[in-house]
């Protein structure tokens, strides 16, 4: 099947640690079908024009969150931007902002990882219940209160968008505090004084200034903005009463 | 290199993997875990798994009619002692995941609520929104940051095993980042890597799903069962072949042709009704669906796309509130990469590659014919699903194998000593010297893409819905030339750092091993059965001559050896499958006998 | 290719001149820069105040400061600006507050920052009518 007669060009940013001093643009000519994916260009130029070029990519359905990268400097997934939109001009493809590259649009994402694990995400149960005891019981309304915030796909898109994480490296950033809204406003779970431990820091929601481009960006719809933002009341709360209910807001 | 040393070492952290990690971590906190991954977990592919997970938790439920649904859908090809404990165990597994926070779609008392699947008899699916597998793998992976004797190796690419003294020691990985080699030197190792459905053109799957552990194994002498079982899913995108979930049927949709006619109720599935009903219709098996949707096209009925022939799915009666709250990311998938509202269109769907059957050897306690080495999830085949996988039923066979995986390989270990570490050391250093031939070699003049993409067009030929002896052989012959032409390939990128074109050629070395072994296994079975279907002369299922699983063998230098296993019957004895209406008639007729725990 | 040693020498782009990279970021930055004309804004009622207490000569001189066209046509700058401050106010406090439902549904944030916006235009015509009559 031949690839039609439509052209992009597409920019890619290059870097190639054994070779280069700093990354450069490099251009390629794409041919493309009108359903063809920003991924599927950079998949086109990798097994037709040069084999060298690096990227994370599964699952080609904007689920596994492998292909996030800037698209015309904007934060996008790579499977779910198409090359149609960009055409006639030209297109240009970076690594992820805000992160150090390891290798041309591959990032290094240890930081991200770490945050993660600091939050508590998982569990911790109000009440422990045996497997023979089935389920906990949780409403669809309960259920609802969270769910949202449960989609989040570790794109990372977020982290591109946020100023705040580029320039404050302690900042636990936004898809990670959503994901610790997640766990607190599940009505299984009591964890919530462990985690605003953090949380209450400047390195956990007082490090957001509410720019929102977090909550644009995210292919999802989690909204981080809205997670971190609606804890700053909570946790200013739970700062005045701190010597009457050293526990928190949630007793 | 450098080596690390550990108890349990885990190759894949998919549902399976993941599973299995957190049951060696509680078996024995004491035994360190090594959990390797080539992507960040969050990336396996358990991610894009959407229907649901099958568990047993209605009262006009049974686990006799889950054996026999899943004995039945697999078409008398499952090992039935396996089965029986896999139903026993479904709806415990996905209880635990409920307890570590999975977000399971509820009714209006707060219970679990479950939903119609294909091939099920009563509804039994538990399900996360149509993300189920999303959930499912994010909430394993989140649960697994509490245990830590886990030591998580994410980007590490795996190249070989290492077997000493008939016992599996221990893996060899390539650090992504860096290029570099690590031993990570084990008392036993769990491959949990997945499938292989990359050997096809067309399919639902990530670029990740190479069949990296099945490779692995296979080269070290385990035999891959019941490899020529590739399924087939009816409702893929045209194209891309992303998944269009068969809850989208189970909440009530319809497949049309043309002309805008149920054309299920053709081919054994009918009547159509408007409610969907179990077994029934759009709620038969995965393999009968797809094979109707080939008999259309034959039949001139089905809708020309620039990427084949499709049939419609037509979602619109289940009305757009419906549509969001149970099908949100099916909605997302049509109008962002179709353009299609599937409140007022119907989406163009037709077959694609989904899941792998068939895999790496394993008996009921995951344990592979090496010593020291187990298999479980996708890249095993243990029997559960013989001929013909249930939808649901794979979510939650991860989760009860990996937790199996975990605690059996967590006993072993216990009990296991490494040989001289000299050796191993060696063997791995072996190791080494072979994948660095793939990237060091100066005078290839083939492409790792171009045999990537010729393995693929031909075994959608010759391995498709219906085979026949001549084209499965030309597939074999191909096949035999791809590996002649995989010693002479030029990887273009020698660098160290994120190889992704060195690792990508390995990767179709894998895959290149992997379909020989469905292409032989195929081309060998002279009968019909499950999804491997011929045309040929052998369209009937022959009990006689073939109720046995497959085995394929690796060889030095040539195609697999071929050899057979008997299938484990307990008490379901080969019967028809019938759905629909006859299933009715079938049910009625011989009441199944009762399982007991 | 001999692997042995770490290759890796990740790059860290500059994060100088962000806020000029994106339209969202100069749009953002835009209204946070509102927040200084505010402050303008209040150090002249501040300076109103100060020269109240220094009697109705120094009042009435500020008055007539605050009439000449230059200063109107500062006012006049400073009332869009606070409209648009208000607004983008009213734009983020959907986030700031947990979800609200209504009827079982949860309330889209634009429906929150309507009423948000309608509130406060109504509460302004009030208090200009009120003022305008108690000067009537």
């Amino acid at each position: 099947m031949t690839n039609g007669n439509k052209i992009i060009e597409m920019e890619v940013l290059r870097y190639r640690p054994e070779l280069d001093q700093e990354p450069f643009y490099q251009s390629y000519e794409v041919p493309f079908l009108d359903d063809w994916s920003v991924l599927q260009g950079l998949q086109y130029i990798k097994d037709d024009l040069d084999g060298t070029l690096s990227f994370r990519w599964s699952c080609r359905m904007a689920i596994c969150g492998s292909c996030g990268m800037m698209i015309n400097g904007v934060p996008g997934l790579g499977c779910q931007n198409f090359l149609r939109n960009y055409h006639p001009g030209k297109l240009r493809v970076a690594a992820l902002e805000h992160f150090p590259i390891e290798r041309d649009l591959v990032v290094v994402v240890d930081d991200f990882m770490n945050k993660l694990a600091q939050i508590k995400p998982y569990l911790i149960p109000k009440q422990v219940r045996g497997l023979d005891q089935g389920e906990y019981l949780q409403t669809p309304q309960q259920l609802e209160q969270y769910r949202q915030f449960s989609t989040c796909i570790n794109c990372m898109l977020c982290y591109a968008a946020c100023p705040q994480y580029g320039m404050n490296a302690d900042f636990t950033g936004p898809g990670i505090l959503a994901l610790m809204h997640r766990y607190n406003a599940d009505s299984r779970d009591d964890g919530r004084a462990q985690r605003m431990e953090l949380g209450h820091a400047d390195a956990g929601v007082w490090g957001c200034t509410a720019v929102g481009y977090c909550s644009e960006v995210c292919p999802k719809d989690v909204d981080p903005a809205h997670a971190i933002n609606q804890n700053k009341m909570g946790s200013a709360i739970d700062y005045f009463l701190r010597f009457v209910k050293p526990r928190g807001a949630s007793q | 290199m450098e080596i690390f040393k550990t108890d349990v070492a885990i190759v894949g952290a998919g549902g399976a993997g993941l599973r299995a990690a957190i049951a060696a971590g509680e078996a024995d906190p004491s035994l360190s875990v090594a959990l390797i991954s080539k992507v960040y977990p969050m990336r396996s592919h358990t991610v894009a798994a959407e229907g649901g997970a099958a568990g047993v938790v209605r009262d006009d439920d049974s686990l006799d009619y889950h054996f026999h649904d899943t004995v039945a859908g697999g078409d008398w090809l499952c090992d039935q002692n396996v089965v029986e404990y896999f139903v026993a165990h479904c709806a415990s597994s996905l209880t635990q995941l409920e307890h570590w926070g999975c977000p399971w779609s509820r009714k209006p008392d707060g219970h679990v609520n479950v939903r119609a699947f294909g091939g099920m008899k009563v509804d039994r699916t538990w399900f996360a929104a149509d993300r189920s597998g999303f959930h499912m793998l994010h909430t394993l992976f989140q649960t697994s940051i509490k245990y830590p004797s886990i030591r998580r190796f994410d980007e590490y690419f795996c190249t070989d095993l290492v077997v000493e003294d008939g016992r599996c020691q221990g893996v060899v990985a390539i650090e992504v980042a860096t290029g570099r080699f690590t031993f990570i030197q084990a008392k036993t190792v769990i491959l949990a890597t997945g499938g292989a459905g990359r050997v096809y053109r067309e399919n639902t799957n990530g670029g990740i799903v190479t069949g990296d552990g099945m490779s692995m194994a296979y080269r070290q002498g385990a035999p891959l069962r019941d490899m020529e079982f590739m399924q087939f899913h009816p409702t893929c995108m045209p194209g891309p072949g992303l998944l269009f979930t068969e809850a989208c049927r189970g909440e009530g949709g319809f497949l049309l042709n043309k002309d805008g006619y149920r054309f299920l109720q053709d081919y054994g599935l009918g009547p159509a009704e408007e409610q969907p009903r179990n077994k029934f219709m759009e709620l038969g098996p995965r393999d009968r669906l797809s094979q109707a949707i080939w008999h259309e096209e034959r039949k001139g009925r089905t809708i020309d796309t620039p990427y084949g022939a499709a049939v419609n799915l037509d979602l619109r009666h289940l009305g757009r509130k419906k549509l969001h709250e149970r099908l949100p990311l099916i909605c997302e998938l049509a109008e962002e990469y179709m353009g299609i509202d599937p409140a007022q269109e119907c989406i163009p769907v037709r077959p694609g590659i989904h899941y792998t059957m068939g895999g790496i050897c394993a008996n009921l306690e995951t344990e592979t014919p090496l010593p020291g080495l187990y298999a479980a999830g996708e890249c095993a085949s243990n029997g559960i699903h013989g001929a013909n996988r249930l939808g649901s039923n794979s979510l939650v066979d991860i989760i009860v194998f990996g937790k199996l995986a975990g605690e059996q390989a967590a006993e072993y270990a216990r009990g296991a000593q490494n040989s001289d570490p000299t050796t191993l050391a060696k063997l791995a250093a072996d190791a080494e010297q072979r994948a660095l031939a793939v990237v060091n070699r100066t005078d290839g003049s083939e492409k790792h893409s171009v045999l990537r993409r010729d393995m693929g067009q031909s075994m959608e030929s010759g391995c498709g819905i219906y085979r026949t002896a001549d084209e499965m052989q030309s597939t074999c012959d191909k096949l035999a030339e791809l590996r002649e032409r995989y010693c002479n390939i030029n990887v273009e990128d020698k660098s160290s750092v994120w190889n992704s074109d060195w690792l990508g050629a390995l990767e179709v070395g894998y895959l290149l091993e992997v379909a020989e072994a469905v292409a032989h296994s195929a081309l060998n079975r002279k009968e019909s059965r499950g999804a491997h279907q011929r045309l040929d002369g052998f369209e009937q299922r022959d009990d006689a001559n073939y109720l046995k699983h497959t085995l394929a063998y690796h060889t030095a230098d040539g195609p697999p050896r071929i050899e057979y296993q008997d299938v484990v019957i307990t008490r379901s004895q080969p019967g028809t499958r019938a759905y629909g209406a006859a299933g009715v008639v079938e049910d009625k007729q011989a009441p199944p006998e009762p399982v007991h725990d | 290719m001999s692997a042995q040693t770490d290759k890796r020498h990740p790059y860290l782009r500059p994060i100088r001149g962000w806020w000029k990279r994106d339209r969202y970021y100069i749009r953002y930055l835009a209204m946070e820069a509102t927040s200084i004309l505010i402050a303008l804004y209040a150090l002249i009622l501040l300076f109103g105040l100060l020269r109240l207490g220094q009697g109705e000569a120094a009042f009435n001189g500020w008055l007539e400061t605050l009439r000449s066209p230059p200063s109107v046509a500062l006012h006049s700058l400073l009332l869009l600006v606070f409209a648009y401050h208000s607004y983008s106010w009213f734009k983020v406090m959907p986030k700031t507050l947990p979800a609200i439902y209504w009827r079982g549904a949860k309330l889209p944030q634009p429906v929150i920052t309507r009423i948000g916006v309608s509130a406060a235009v109504i509460v302004n015509l009030l208090v200009i009518i009120l003022f305008t009559g108690l000067q009537s």
